[in-house]
């Protein structure tokens, strides 16, 4: 396998900054997140998990979906569908997975998300493979692994100063491009699994629909807060809202963009219709619609469990709902 | 039940134009608006089926979602809207002429095809009997198609009932029957007073080879169908209903209206009182 220093990388990123908004791990506010970047001086190379997934660089926290021009009773209503090409350094295995696990229902299933697809059609993903797993992580439960590519164009794995170099994707190849004479002589990169043993049962070997009724959801959303954290951080929770909002108005023309914005499944109004119908007005009710969409609802939808055991919303819960625990409860609670 | 692929090649979220051609006031707070497509839109409503629905933006403020209150006629949409919310209000607000946005047509349908020869019942409360006209419509304009038509019409009070002007239009096609109840009456009213499960029991339908279709708020949906099933003996495959969830997208996507892992906006909003009995999760 090929190798590149870390100095060489930053070699080609600052030449593709220019041309493609760069998106790295970087120190904000004591904390690592996927930031722009506008010189590779910028990044943090080591880090472990940034406290958000990169699914905010294709489906982001607001988005425009398009203008709305209203002059009158004329309206007119203008594409802006995004064009910038971006590259993402540093994607660890899940978030990469995450993101097949969102292709799975933004983009093979009809109709297609054109905003989803156009973010990843634009998109190299470099990722980086883990050297350990994290406290809270539990990828190798989930159908992961801490060197897994899937969803990535290129997979770094660290050696010393630099990275060997797998490239996955015709995107990958193209990211490197005429830079291939920078790297590299051969390495190798260090061989053994990081999986460790767990405790945490498969989510598939829970019988799902006999555990709806159980009195656990009671117990367990008693602490829950519907703060909405764990959807947030979630590289695979998709829940959205859509509404106006105005952007200009002059010469007695209004402008106003139609955005959506992040949403999720816990927030108390989520279900609640203009008459005031609130079939999910229990809290309880929303937990475990979340933990169902998960594991049960869109595999049977979509394919793929939406959990990549990147152990986020473990790490973030304020109360301390450890998703992996209630997996484990889930397969013990009789029946 | 029935679906359909939804016409979208492009930009599945982006609405088309239309213009609004007449606003006729139904009910207190509820208008009709008439609706004519711009720029070539109407072809993807040219064939819409009763039952599906779309989206209505209120340019400015956002869209909602709202079943077709007509058959197809010459590219003009109809809906009947209550208002109730932010869109709903802002597009009370707006006058002939006026440019709004729809998108669709969306959602299953009644397979009004397979219920050929059959008896049958539709149940309509307040402004749930919008996505029913439709179906209305389109049994009297193949009345020989269909056996006897029942319509229990309902309201909370007599100025929430809906398309009163074509009561008489109903009443005098053939083999049909209106029967119509409100919960509070007013003075003046000579129909029946009480809960349209009372005006069902007065009814005391036959199972026999007959469709009932229900729409209304989430608990008369309920009763009226807790009735049919274990008071007149239907079996839930008989009763067809179309329930109503808060959406964002229409298309699958926003993951809002979700019973279990059906969607109200694909997988409905169409349903048999035997899929929705196999639901985990209530509607109620």
């Amino acid at each position: 396998m090929k190798y590149i220093s870390r100095s060489d990388l930053s070699v080609i990123l600052n030449e593709l900054i220019g041309e493609s908004r760069l998106i790295a791990p970087k120190k904000v506010g004591g904390v690592i997140l996927y930031q722009p970047i506008t010189d590779t001086s910028h990044i943090t190379w080591d880090f472990t998990r940034p406290v958000l997934s990169i699914k905010e660089s294709f489906f982001p926290a607001t988005e425009r979906l398009f203008t709305i021009d209203i002059n009158g009773q004329e309206v007119t209503l203008n594409d802006t569908l995004p064009e910038i090409p971006q590259i993402i350094l540093g994607v660890r295995p899940c978030d990469a997975r995450g993101m097949k696990i969102l292709d799975a229902l933004f983009i093979d299933t009809p109709p297609r998300d054109s905003y989803f697809a156009q973010h990843r059609a634009n998109t190299t993903i470099i990722g980086l493979s883990c050297q350990e797993l994290g406290e809270t992580c539990f990828c190798t439960s989930m159908d992961g692994s801490p060197t897994d590519p899937q969803g990535m164009d290129v997979m770094l794995t660290e050696i010393e100063d630099g990275y060997s170099v797998q490239i996955i994707t015709e995107k990958g190849k193209k990211f490197f491009g005429d830079h291939l004479s920078l790297a590299y002589e051969e390495a190798t990169p260090p061989s053994g699994t990081l999986d460790r043993p767990s405790a945490i049962p498969a989510p598939n070997d829970i019988n799902w629909p006999r555990k709806f009724h159980e009195a656990y959801w009671d117990q367990l959303a008693e602490r829950c807060l519907s703060c909405r954290i764990c959807a947030y951080i979630c590289p695979t929770c998709r829940c959205f809202t859509v509404r106006d909002e105005p952007i200009a108005s002059n010469d007695g023309m209004q402008q106003f963009e139609r955005i959506r914005c992040w949403d999720a499944c816990t927030s108390e109004a989520y279900r609640q219709i203009a008459g005031g119908h609130n079939p999910r007005q229990a809290k309880k009710q929303r937990l475990r619609n979340r933990i169902y969409c998960k594991f049960d609802f869109y595999p049977k939808q979509y394919g793929p469990i939406a959990c990549t055991g990147c152990g986020r919303c473990v790490e973030m819960c304020p109360v301390n709902i450890d998703i992996t625990e209630v997996l484990r409860d889930l397969a013990e609670v009789t029946p | 039940m029935t679906t359909t692929n939804t016409p979208y090649s492009e930009n599945a979220m982006k609405p088309s134009l239309g213009r609004l051609a007449y606003i006729k006031d139904l009910g207190t707070e509820i208008k009709l608006f008439g609706v004519e497509l711009l720029n070539g839109n109407g072809a993807d409503f040219r064939a819409y089926h009763p039952g599906q629905f779309a989206f209505v933006s209120a340019f400015g403020i956002g869209e909602a979602a709202f079943g077709f209150a007509s058959i197809p006629r010459n590219g003009t949409l109809e809906f009947a809207i209550q208002r109730l919310g932010s869109v709903t209000t802002e597009l009370h607000e707006l006058g002939v002429g006026d440019t709004i946005g729809v998108r669709g047509p969306l959602g299953n349908y009644f397979p009004l095809d397979s219920m050929r020869g059959k008896n049958l019942i539709v149940l309509g409360g307040g402004i749930g009997g919008a996505p029913l006209r439709p179906v209305i419509q389109y049994v009297l304009a193949n009345r020989a198609h269909y056996g006897h038509l029942t319509i229990l019409w309902a309201a909370r009070h007599p100025s929430l009932l809906v398309f009163t002007d074509e009561y008489d239009t109903w009443r005098s096609a053939p083999d049909t029957q209106l029967h119509l109840t409100v919960d509070v009456a007013d003075v003046g009213w000579d129909h029946h007073t009480g809960l349209i499960t009372d005006l069902l029991e007065r009814v005391s339908p036959s199972p026999e080879n007959t469709i009932t279709i229900t729409c209304g708020p989430p608990i008369m949906i309920h009763f009226v169908n807790k009735m049919l099933i274990e008071r007149f003996g239907f079996r839930p495959e008989q009763n067809y209903v179309t329930l109503e969830a808060r959406m964002h997208c229409g298309i699958g996507k926003c993951g809002r209206c979700n019973l279990d892992e059906k969607l109200v906006c694909v997988d409905g909003p169409v349903f048999t009182m035997a899929e929705v009995g196999n639901f985990l999760e209530s509607f109620l």
